[in-house]
């Protein structure tokens, strides 16, 4: 037998991951580089929908069919990363009755169970729900963690063998004699788990094959070799609730339109979204108006939404795909589909299959659909598996625990942390030491946080996006420094300093859409706590290390002083 | 809503049984709705900082866990449990002042504290069985009642002191209080009831040149204790409303439910604000105001009732519900009659006064200071803004009575220090923690108005 083939992957989305973990399942060395954290782009930015097919019922019945059929495997494989919540399409006055019908019929015809409900019947499940929404269909939407999710597979990928390189920027496709061979990576802090202030560098990696699955970044992936994937990234808004308004997906029941989107996530609700082209996937206007949409909009549903709070809102980027010829005006118009694009056969160029459009809640589908294609390259017959074999976390697991007696923990905290953690939660939360909670909001100990520090070095958002620690209401104003202090011991004051600040700005970068009412004071408190508790209006210490020896070490239990020549400000015992 | 009987309506989760209408209901469950609370916690921690268990109480997460964060925590569809912590908020009520962006703390104690007890507390276990008793203190007290002398003996018999103690989990270290060989009510109505009071009223206003046939008159929420316990603060309040030209009436009335929403007992509260709303209703609707002498009473039927229940009536009472003394600074010239009064013989004596938290929350912490300032022959000295420490119910259970006395101390430290050896506060129970941590005699500051202006 030949040696296995060396797969490159690139894009750390849920797609890269997807196609990944089956690859290294069915053998196959494999490599994924990923320029920024695990769901950096638009896996990290989605609203969380496991859709049910419903939203693609009427337009596109190819889709919905593999959503429902995709849905059921994700509550199976992925257990721990899915809220079963259901869903409901709802249908208000002014909305075409002709097109409720439709969306029914449609349902029926791609196997989505649907039931009409009546308004009362509706309100009954949701009673925030509009008094005058008339009726609605039900289907099984159901809520799904993108984070949780993408950093299972990558684990997945982990145990059998793949290489998983984050922060790791391609910066050259290497192509020899006519023919995709590898790709050259500037690592951000060398190769292996991130730690800052490691001196980085550049690494070619060679592979048998390619494999771009960089959605809305693909096409400049495919410039490096001169080729041409028109990805038309489209971007949308999500807004972010503090609490939710409701314990159900709530779609509206009309054709197309902004703002027609409800899903609880968590804690939170999430409101979405938009439908607009940009040129540039990382450079395109966040607009306030937009939210300002949603939360209107939105309010036509769940009335209450108008005077609730929001804690932050982001946009992503769809990486929406059509061939050259269809030529659609509107982006709403065109297939959520995707597209696996061989360079062989599409542009003479060996070694390398993009794949573009495309949605979240197939990933997995569409990762087997490339692997096998990939496999057929090296001639290889290996099954996939990823249907049947669950998740890390998803293993047989019950969130019904007694969290005082086998995890010392509150029992809200120790329920929110279970279902995180799933099949993990006794081999994260049975710790012989203390586990204080670290982030009050969404009941997250130390023991969970050393945990994901241990996946992922000293990158505080890589630790966010597994525990959701500073994802609540305060976004970070009480846990912030907590979190970077749980780095202290195996990582230096500098980087501990430096994944603070980092964490610290995108907490901030969020709110810049939610800065009114509740959130402005929250915003107000977390300033001025931070200004006046750590200096982080204008820290003295302004980069430079700090000589810590020079602090006295305070009162101790004996009641003597510290020792004499030093002072607790850091200057001279005499106060100069 | 057309009638005050119970319903199934249940303010922590929208009640989705069949026979549930939801058009019908939908407007109310908006009043009900901790969404828009669990919103208005920004974390700053102050409540937990204001909280005196939590200061005593390591085991205690703090008012901010057990309200929005709990809250949040919890909400979804599947059944999220209450921590049991919840049991040892003793309901002082103080977060709710603390708190610096009007979270409905309490309001969220009191709904988790209710669904824990439904929900999840063992119904035989001695814990629920003791909770309710002592939360059911009317009941008891309406029975001892009968037999005063008897009861007095029997509940300071030492050794069954001992045996509640260690069968039920009822602290041996506190004297009951003693019950009166007359109630309040049996006062009230051997002196003639409403027909007297207005006889006298009306000769008071002749005596204060007012109009005979003036519009005033109030209802008068006695509370168990006055009626059971002190019917002294009851005549006092009486012969002080007559005095100023006030009617009193006592209408029908139960437990204002302040034990029974401490320990989470929200259908047996309901039950009791349903008879005292529907009475306390009806005289609303005659122009009459509702007065309490008790501040913990006060307090209920102005938030408590509104933020829990939904009963017929329920808003106008809690919206014309005073406590006794607000009630005479706002519409007579209290503090000027008493300038010029001046007290003698036995309650002519310096007093450590004591604001009950129930009275923080009201705005009352300072009304005894203000009104008795310029008092001859009496001096009254605030002991400090701490917590008595006994909160109810909470300081007779024999798990939580060492923290009860030490939260209890640095009032009892001021009570020490301070120039009388005669304590004074609005609520009865600050007042047995007040006896009891320092032997004073403690009276009501309605007592000292009588003592100064009818005598």
């Amino acid at each position: 037998m030949v040696s296995t083939p060396h797969i490159a992957v690139i894009g750390g989305g849920s797609t890269g991951v997807g196609i990944a973990r089956d690859l290294a399942m069915r053998g196959l060395d494999v490599t994924l580089v990923e320029q920024g954290n695990l769901t950096h782009g638009t896996t990290g930015r989605m609203h969380g929908l496991l859709h049910s097919g419903g939203r693609y019922a009427v337009s596109d019945q190819a889709s919905a069919t593999e959503c429902i059929e995709e849905n059921r495997v994700l509550r199976d494989i992925a257990s721990h990363c899915v809220e079963m919540t259901g869903g409901m399409f709802v249908k208000r006055p002014e909305d075409s009755e002709e097109y409720f019908q439709e969306k029914l019929q449609g349902c029926k015809e791609c196997g989505i169970p649907a039931e009409v409900v009546s308004g009362e019947e509706a309100r009954q499940m949701e009673p925030h729900l509009a008094k005058d929404v008339e009726k609605a269909i039900t289907v099984p939407d159901g809520a799904i963690d993108p984070f949780r999710l993408v950093v299972a597979n990558a684990a997945s990928a982990q145990e059998h063998g793949a290489r998983i390189e984050t922060h790791s920027k391609v910066t050259d496709l290497l192509v020899e004699d006519d023919e995709v061979v590898g790709l050259e990576v500037e690592h951000a802090s060398g190769p292996g788990k991130r730690v800052h202030g490691t001196e980085g560098g550049t690494e070619a990696i060679r592979a048998d094959y390619v494999v771009n699955a960089t959605g809305a970044w693909a096409g400049r992936i495919g410039d490096m070799a001169g080729l041409d994937i028109a990805v038309r990234p489209s971007k949308g808004v999500m807004t972010i609730m503090n609490v939710r308004q409701v314990d159900t997906v709530i779609n509206r029941c009309r054709p197309k339109g902004d703002a027609d989107i409800v899903v609880p996530h968590e804690t939170t609700a999430i409101l979405g979204t938009t439908d607009e082209e940009v040129e540039d996937p990382e450079d395109y206007p966040e607009e306030q108006w937009e939210v300002d949409l949603m939360i209107e909009t939105l309010s036509e549903l769940i009335p209450m939404l108008e005077e609730a709070r929001t804690i932050r809102s982001f946009w992503g980027v769809r990486p929406l795909y059509e061939p050259p010829d269809v030529g659609s005006e509107d982006p709403t118009d065109i297939t959520r589909d995707f597209f696996l694009l061989d360079h062989e056969e599409r542009d003479d160029l060996p070694g390398m299959t993009s794949i573009v459009g495309g949605k979240f809640t197939t990933y997995r589908m569409m990762g087997e659909q490339i692997s096998d294609h990939v496999c057929g390259k090296f001639g290889i017959d290996a099954a996939c598996r990823t249907a049947d074999v669950p998740l890390p976390g998803s293993e047989d697991f019950s969130v019904l625990r007694d969290y005082m007696d086998e995890f010392g923990l509150r029992s809200p905290i120790g329920r929110r942390s279970v279902e995180r953690l799933g099949s993990r939660a006794d081999e994260v939360l049975k710790t012989d030491g203390p586990n204080p909670t670290v982030c009050e909001c969404e009941g997250v100990t130390r023991a969970e946080i050393q945990d994901a520090i241990g996946q992922s070095g000293s990158d505080l958002n890589a630790v966010r996006i597994r525990t959701r620690a500073s994802m609540g209401n305060c976004q970070g104003g009480i846990c912030t420094h907590r979190m970077a202090s749980e780095l202290h011991g195996e990582y230096d004051e500098s980087v501990v300093r430096d994944a603070w600040d980092e964490l610290l700005q995108e907490r901030w970068k969020g709110q810049r859409h939610a800065l009114w009412g509740e959130q402005l004071s929250q915003a107000a408190l977390n300033y001025a706590l931070h200004a006046t508790t750590q200096n982080r209006d204008n820290d003295p210490a302004g980069g430079d290390p700090v000589d810590f020896a020079a602090f006295d070490t305070g009162v101790d239990h004996t009641g003597d002083s510290g020792p004499a020549d030093v002072a607790a400000d850091g200057g001279t015992p005499d106060g100069d | 809503m057309s009638d005050a009987q119970p319903t199934d309506f249940d303010p922590v989760e929208p009640n989705t049984g069949e026979d549930f209408e939801p058009v019908e209901v939908f407007p109310d469950s908006d009043d009900f709705d901790l969404r828009p609370g669990a919103d208005s916690c920004y974390k700053c921690s102050v409540c937990d900082t204001n909280c005196p268990v939590a200061e005593v109480d390591d085991d205690f997460p703090g008012p901010k866990f057990q309200g929005p964060e709990q809250w949040r925590l919890k909400q979804t569809d599947d059944g999220y449990e209450i921590d049991d912590s919840v049991m040892s908020c003793s309901n002082c009520m103080r977060c709710d002042s603390a708190c610096p962006s009007g979270v409905p703390l309490s309001q969220m104690h009191n709904t988790a504290r209710g669904e824990y007890v439904e929900e999840q507390m063992d119904k035989l276990s001695v814990e629920y069985v003791r909770n309710r008793i002592l939360s059911n203190y009317r009941l008891s007290a309406s029975i001892a009642s009968k037999v005063p002398r008897l009861a007095n003996f029997a509940m300071n018999f030492g050794p069954a002191r001992w045996a509640m103690e260690k069968t039920m989990g009822v602290t041996s270290e506190r004297d009951f209080p003693e019950f009166a060989q007359q109630t309040f009510r049996q006062w009230w109505a051997a002196r003639g009831g409403a027909d007297a009071s207005r006889e006298n009223a009306i000769e008071s206003r002749e005596r204060r040149g007012e109009p005979a046939e003036a519009d005033k008159k109030v209802a008068y929420f006695h509370g168990c204790y006055s009626n059971y316990n002190t019917p002294e603060v009851g005549k006092a309040m009486v012969h002080v409303f007559e005095y100023f030209g006030y009617e009193v009436v006592a209408p029908e009335q139960k437990c204002s439910g302040t034990p029974m929403f401490a320990n989470g007992m929200l259908d047996d509260a309901r039950r009791h604000a349903e008879v005292n709303v529907s009475s306390m209703s009806d005289l609303v609707d005659e122009g009459y105001d509702a007065i309490a002498s008790c501040t913990s009473c006060s307090m209920a039927l102005r938030q408590e009732y509104p933020e829990l229940f939904d009963i017929d009536g329920i808003e106008d009472v809690a919206s014309n519900t005073y406590e006794a003394i607000e009630y005479l600074r706002i519409h007579e010239d209290v503090k000027g009659e008493i300038e010029s009064a001046e007290v003698s013989g036995e309650l002519a004596e310096e007093f450590a006064y004591h604001a009950p938290c129930h009275a923080r929350n009201q705005g009352l912490e300072r009304q005894a200071v203000e009104l008795f300032r310029d008092l001859d022959g009496v001096g009254v000295e605030d002991v400090g803004d701490s917590c008595s420490g006994i909160s109810g119910t909470y300081g007779w259970k024999e798990e939580k009575y060492e923290k009860s006395m030490e939260i209890g101390d640095e009032m009892f430290e001021h009570m020490e220090h301070a120039e009388g050896e005669t304590g004074m506060t609005e609520c009865p129970t600050c007042a047995m923690q007040m006896e009891h941590g320092t032997g004073y005699e403690i009276r009501h500051p309605l007592e000292l108005v009588e003592a100064a202006v009818v005598e």
